[in-house]
């Protein structure tokens, strides 16, 4: 099992009627609400986060790009990179990722990915994502092209990073007469891609034909294992069986020395994750054209129950959480991988509102006890040429819910 | 044609299929009469609606769906306003139609100012609807990609009572889904720049059609300078306001709009005879 510490680097002080007064933190959301001063301390407080994530052995270290929100203040998650670049060793340095979908110009990432790489000494994983609906208001990209946008612009920078010769790039919504990019990467032939998904089976089979890491976001673990199943399914289809890192499950956790204290500590910062986090309508997540007619089928037949229409116990139910005790929250992740199947767990720690040092005792106890012992979960068969089904794995990694303390 | 038969016309359309590479386009014709081309608005495409059977009673109301609308298929190749121009140059051609009137209202407004400009003589009379296509910073139109469904019925309507009444009370997903396909449509050709042409202002002046502008008294998503602004720019246009009525003008009061347009074909048959005027005058 590999181990990944996600940061949203969320902006916590909301004002006291944030509930009855506004419809989302994200988009419209006055940045009179932004004090400077207390933003200054929140970078620095959460860039001390990641630094001790990896201190403590987290595999890797993630951010990930929003535009105008209090749900995240990453605007450009690459300049949050570069500062973890040189104030780290051994992390790989994960930015899942940049938003090639609305970028005006996005050789600008090729660029700054193959920076970050020598940066870091070949530890970056570039993640790509289109982009959230109101960031296409935000910074006003037609959501209309926005797959295509996203299919052009991937291609375009992994010809940019592979090519060694100069090329010409035309297609519909990019044109490049002279592409050259120096440096060009230290990772050959590139760093990793990893392609955060809600789930379309657009976007899995994207991601299974390419190798790339495919990660989860806020989903019941139910919901999360078709997607899985349906990339493993296209993966072995196409001959190659997915190592099980490159399937990656992502999910918000707690953890404190007792389950009592854990629900008790986690309840109120869950709940501003999910309830004023992601606090935003239809209008501004699903603007028109964002969604292929299938896909918004697929939406509106689920009839998914609204993230901030869950209760807490049914987020923990669903596995959209997982919160308790080191034994507990070992039992529930070892559960969830036999499951899913995962190889690598993308764990976010700073839930919400939830205080550095609630923060820092939760990661703490977790790579104390819970890394240790979900470590061996999760791992291609020594035999990668010949790997099993990826479902045998939790099982035949043995004793999920044994470790732990 | 017996007055039996146009009744029913008026009444029940005859539906046609037009094929495009990307697409067939469906049309509406209905009545008899000097032929009338429809443009529809952002809502209201693949209906006949009481506004259509009014204006059917006077002329040959031809009420095509625009490229990703209604009942017509996607045309994705129809990418942005002015290839929908050329769209319906063609459409012109292949229903045969010669010099129509053309009345578009709030997006299919801006199509049809558009359309005069780019071809002042292939259109008879010109009337726009409270049309969307100018861009004027400081009357800005309402972002109803950003509205909610309530709030848009809410903003579209004058009387609070009709807007109550045009609400779905539940919507099932296949009412949801042509909804999310045509603000689809929508937005390809209107996300940026917002439902405008920044350039269409200063062509205005080509337009040789006779010209009637007119806007609801209550219209809350374009404001009325923006049919100030096409008045003055379009050469001798007449302005009309409708009083107690919002954007939705031909929703909610149709008969009202369908007077005002019949009216003023009636005085501008043909448009020829102000043509020779106005290129005198220009």
């Amino acid at each position: 099992m590999k181990f990944t510490y996600f940061h949203l680097m969320p902006y916590p002080y909301l004002p006291d009627d944030f509930d009855e007064a506004y419809s989302s933190p994200s988009l419209t959301f006055p940045n009179k609400h932004f004090d400077p001063a207390l933003g200054h301390r929140l970078y620095h407080r959460y860039l001390d986060e990641l630094e001790y994530a990896e201190q403590i052995g987290f595999d890797g270290i993630a951010v990930n790009e929003h535009h105008q929100s209090a749900y995240g203040l990453m605007p450009s998650p690459n300049i949050m990179a570069a500062a973890l670049a040189r104030r780290t060793e051994r992390s790989q340095i994960m930015v899942l990722g940049n938003a090639i979908g609305i970028r005006g110009n996005p050789l600008r990432v090729a660029e700054e990915i193959a920076m970050l790489d020598h940066l870091t000494g070949g530890r970056v994983v570039s993640g790509f994502v289109r982009g959230i609906g109101w960031e296409y208001f935000a910074h006003s990209v037609n959501p209309t092209r926005s797959r295509d946008r996203f299919n052009e612009a991937h291609d375009l920078i992994i010809k940019a990073w592979t090519s060694d010769e100069m090329f010409q790039w035309i297609s519909p919504n990019y044109e490049y007469r002279y592409v050259n990019i120096w440096p060009r990467p230290l990772q050959q032939p590139h760093p990793p891609i990893y392609i955060p998904a809600a789930g379309s089976s657009e976007t899995i089979k994207f991601v299974a034909e390419r190798g790339y890491t495919l990660m989860s976001v806020y989903s019941p673990a139910r919901v999360i294992r078709r997607w899985f199943d349906k990339y493993r399914e296209v993966a072995e289809e196409l001959g190659h069986p997915p190592d099980p890192e490159k399937i990656a499950f992502s999910v918000p956790v707690y953890v404190a020395d007792t389950d009592e204290r854990a629900h008790r500590e986690a309840r109120q910062h869950v709940y501003w994750l999910f309830r004023k986090g992601l606090k935003q309508g239809p209008e501004i997540v699903l603007p028109p054209g964002y969604m292929t007619p299938s896909s918004m089928r697929g939406v509106l037949m689920a009839r998914n129950k609204p993230l901030g229409k869950m209760s807490y116990e049914e987020l923990l139910d669903e596995g959209q959480v997982v919160v308790g005790s080191p034994t507990t929250v070992t039992n529930r992740l070892g559960e969830l991988q036999s499951e899913l199947g995962y190889g690598q767990l993308i764990a976010l720690f700073a839930l919400g509102d939830m205080p550095h040092e609630r923060v820092i005792g939760s990661m703490d106890l977790f790579a104390a006890h819970v890394m240790p012992a979900l470590r061996p979960l999760g791992v291609a068969p020594a035999s990668a040429t010949n790997a099993t089904k990826v479902g045998g794995v939790g099982g035949a990694g043995g004793a999920p819910g044994t470790g732990g303390g | 044609m017996t007055s039996d038969a146009g009744a029913r016309q008026i009444d029940t359309p005859t539906q046609e299929y037009l094929d495009f590479p990307g697409g067939r386009v469906h049309v509406f014709r209905g009545g008899t009469g000097r032929p009338l081309l429809f443009l529809h608005a952002a809502g209201g495409a693949g209906q006949w609606l009481e506004f259509h059977r009014l204006l059917a009673r006077r002329h040959e109301v031809y009420a095509p769906d625009h490229p990703g609308f209604g009942r017509s298929g996607d045309l994705p190749e129809v990418e942005a306003m002015d290839d929908l121009v050329y769209h319906y140059l063609d459409v012109i051609d292949r229903l045969g139609l010669a010099r129509p009137h053309v009345v578009g209202a709030s997006f299919g407004g801006w199509l049809a100012a558009e359309l005069a400009v780019a071809a002042p003589h292939l259109i008879g009379s010109l009337v726009l609807l409270a049309p969307a296509g100018l861009r004027m910073p400081d009357h800005p139109i309402a972002d109803l990609f950003i509205m909610t469904p309530e709030q848009i019925v809410g903003a579209l309507y004058h009387d609070p009572a009709k807007a109550a009444g045009a609400m779905a009370d539940e919507p099932d997903v296949d009412a949801v889904l042509t909804a999310y396909r045509d603000a689809t449509a929508l937005a390809r050709f209107s996300w940026t720049p917002f439902l405008c042409n920044p350039k269409l202002e200063r062509r205005l002046h080509r337009i040789t059609a006779p010209t009637l502008v007119a806007w609801s008294a209550d219209d809350r998503l374009i404001p009325i300078a923006h049919g100030h602004r096409y008045a003055e720019r379009i050469p001798n246009a007449e302005f009309a306001v409708v009083d107690d009525c919002g954007h939705a003008m031909y929703f909610e009061r149709p008969a009202a709009f369908a007077d005002l347009v019949t009216d003023f074909l009636a005085r501008n048959p043909s448009g020829a005879a102000d043509t020779t005027e106005k290129a005198a005058n220009r």
